[in-house]
């Protein structure tokens, strides 16, 4: 296992940035999971550190070397592809041999480390079949096994639950997690499913249109969000436009005035999360903010409900409540108020969606 | 209890085999009305003129009338294997039929290849482009050839106008020729076949190969060459049989004194006539064909498909 840097890393296709200065420390025994929306650079940036594109600028270090321009083959990284990717005309075993192989290792040496592989990911009654005889987890934990067996020094895993279906994803989710930790596998992550990033992750990468938004805990990207994106991406994200008139004053859009933090004035937007905001029949009291509004549409979820409030013609928010049996619940039309503390509210300069190339 | 599950579940798997039964009775109805025209079509143009063929190549030839003569005899399978000439025309056929498909898999596979991981949008013009040579008949290209090919051909007046040889290169009417002239032929045959395969290998698998430490030899060998087997026995074959039949190719670029299997059997039947002969030598070439391609198809499966 090993450490792995990405200096100023960069990869263009003609006009196109794909990644823009990505700059990224992986500990050892670390494992950071890479989030994003589709096309936000980020399969890219874990196909370079692969080897399978060559960055434009910047440089990939694995451990004490560089190896940016290393062709995959001579890098120790072992991949785990979305689709599996197994050799369909050889068996479990010989799939998991193959690396073993190519690094020519003696026969009892192979023999052993397939065995220990399979046994890694509990299949080693499956030694015999072929790829297209197992189930889709299995295949899966073959190509793991796979990926394992060469003793990489970094563990690649690029969108490695999609194609499972719900209730497997979560079982194969903690597998890999405990396998990772048992191991101390130094490990790199893609995907776009917040959720399993913030299940899986030590570390998170937020990206987006090729740039990295912000590298936090879990915690930090919920609690202290660096944009608006990444407020809107990791947890659920409300939002206010309009501009700060003055100190702790924010006017919406719509005009209404609303006690915030203090913050630079000008343009921005003000960033609620829908669960932390409160609603009630009567105007509330002891909080910052109690605004007025009409309840539009209410979304029943089972464990919560979302309710959408009109606030004035051009503000609305979403308000999650716990659906507890015994709680208030809104019906549509009703008159409710929505309050909530300055604290709770964070505000970003507006227009920071887009990349300010 | 158990015994009852037991029970049902028998009866229930009888259920379950005798519905299967039918549908496959059904299914196969289908087939066979589907499968039908082609195979009355093949039936009466190619299979019952064979049978006549075989049994005319039992037959005796008079040679002073020019005359069939009802007959089972060997004679004319035994003339083939013992006279040197013609045993001569089946190996130079069969040399000329491995060469030339060997190299449409050396030339074809990488070709096939750029073709099926191509992302460019004028892929279908790449495989018009490949095909273009079956639209031009046997004759005019063979004609195209013979003005590169000839002693004062564009290759020789090339080599000469640039002083690297003083007497033009043999190269019309000799094995070579035909060689090259078949194997632009046969070219698109071998690479429409391994490009259909190929495309159905995932990139993934290559780059699975590759992460795991196999150079792009180590991944030809290991991963794409066994997975694109199936289009490289059906380009082979189809190339093979298409070179031992050639006709037109041999005839025209080969000259008079090259002899090959498909214009040795059109030279007895309408040349001198001798029926016989010519239905014995289609039966030495068919057989060659036939058993050389199933040869070849069960070693390389017996290799691969452990």
């Amino acid at each position: 296992m090993a450490r792995l840097l990405l200096d100023h890393v960069s990869k263009r296709y003609g006009d196109f940035h794909a990644v823009r200065d990505v700059t990224l420390e992986v500990a050892d025994g670390e494992f950071v999971v890479l989030l994003g929306p589709s096309g936000c650079g980020k399969t890219t940036t874990l196909r370079m550190i692969a080897g399978f594109i060559t960055p434009t600028a910047g440089s990939v270090h694995l451990g004490e070397s560089d190896v940016t321009t290393l062709p995959p083959w001579k890098r120790n990284a072992g991949l785990v592809f979305q689709s599996y990717a197994l050799f369909p005309h050889l068996s479990v075993a010989q799939n998991v041999a193959f690396g073993l192989e190519m690094r020519r290792l003696g026969k009892a040496d192979i023999a052993a480390r397939v065995a220990e592989a399979l046994r890694l990911v509990r299949l080693e009654h499956l030694a015999g079949r072929l790829p297209r005889q197992l189930s889709g987890g299995q295949q899966q934990r073959v190509a793991l096994a796979r990926a394992l067996a060469i003793r990489p020094d970094i563990l690649l895993l690029d969108e490695p639950l999609s194609n499972l279906d719900a209730k497997l994803r979560q079982e194969v989710r903690v597998e890999i997690r405990e396998l990772q930790r048992q191991l101390g596998l130094t490990t790199v992550m893609v995907t776009h499913d917040q959720e399993e990033a913030l299940t899986m992750a030590d570390r998170l990468v937020v990206m987006n249109e090729g740039a990295v938004r912000q590298i936090g805990s879990q915690r930090d990207l919920y609690e202290r969000p660096a944009d608006r994106f990444v407020a809107g991406f990791v947890g659920r994200g409300t939002f206010l436009e309009g501009r700060i008139e003055g100190p702790g004053r924010f006017r919406t859009e719509g005009g209404l005035v609303v006690r915030c933090a203090d913050g630079a004035a000008g343009s921005a937007v003000l960033a609620l999360r829908p669960e932390r905001l409160e609603i009630a029949a009567m105007p509330l009291a002891g909080v910052d903010n109690s605004l007025p509004g009409k309840v539009e549409f209410v979304s029943y979820l089972g464990a919560a409900s979302d309710v959408h409030v009109r606030l004035s013609p051009s503000d609305r928010v979403i308000v999650q409540i716990a659906n507890r049996g015994d709680g208030f619940t809104p019906e549509i039309g009703a008159t409710v108020h929505i309050g909530w503390s300055a604290a709770a509210a964070r505000l970003f300069p507006a227009g920071s969606v887009g990349h300010d190339a | 209890m158990t015994l009852t599950t037991t029970a049902r579940g028998n009866i229930s798997a009888l259920a379950a085999q005798r519905i299967a039964t039918e549908e496959r009775g059904g299914a196969r109805l289908t087939a066979a009305s589907l499968s039908a025209p082609a195979t009355i079509l093949v039936a009466i143009g190619l299979l019952i003129p064979l049978v006549i063929l075989f049994r005319y190549s039992l037959n005796e030839f008079v040679a002073q009338r020019k005359m069939m003569v009802e007959a089972v005899t060997l004679a004319n399978y035994v003339k083939f294997f013992t006279d040197p000439y013609y045993t001569n025309v089946l190996f130079r056929t069969l040399r000329v039929a491995i060469t030339v498909t060997a190299i449409c898999l050396v030339m074809g596979f990488p070709l096939a290849y750029v073709l099926a991981r191509t992302q460019s949008r004028f892929k279908n013009l790449l495989i018009m482009l490949v095909v273009l040579p079956l639209f031009v008949g046997n004759a005019v290209r063979a004609a195209g050839w013979m003005t590169l090919f000839g002693s004062k051909g564009a290759i020789n007046a090339t080599l000469m106008g640039l002083g690297l040889i003083s007497e033009p290169l043999e190269i019309m009417y000799t094995e070579t020729a035909v060689i090259i002239g078949i194997a632009a032929v046969n070219l698109p045959f071998m690479v429409l076949s391994l490009q259909s395969v190929i495309e159905g290998i995932g990139r993934d698998v290559e780059e699975a190969a590759f992460s795991l430490g196999a150079n792009p030899a180590a991944m030809f060998r290991r991963v794409l060459w066994p997975l694109a087997l199936p289009g490289v026995l059906a380009g082979t074959i189809l190339t093979f049989i298409l070179g031992m039949n050639a006709y037109a190719t041999p005839v025209l670029l080969g000259g008079p004194q090259f002899q090959m299997m498909g214009p040795l059997v059109y030279g007895q039947f309408a040349g001198v006539s001798n029926w016989p002969f010519g239905a014995a030598i289609s039966f030495v070439l068919m057989t060659a064909t036939l058993l050389l391609s199933v040869t070849a198809n069960l070693i390389v499966q017996r290799r691969y498909r452990r």
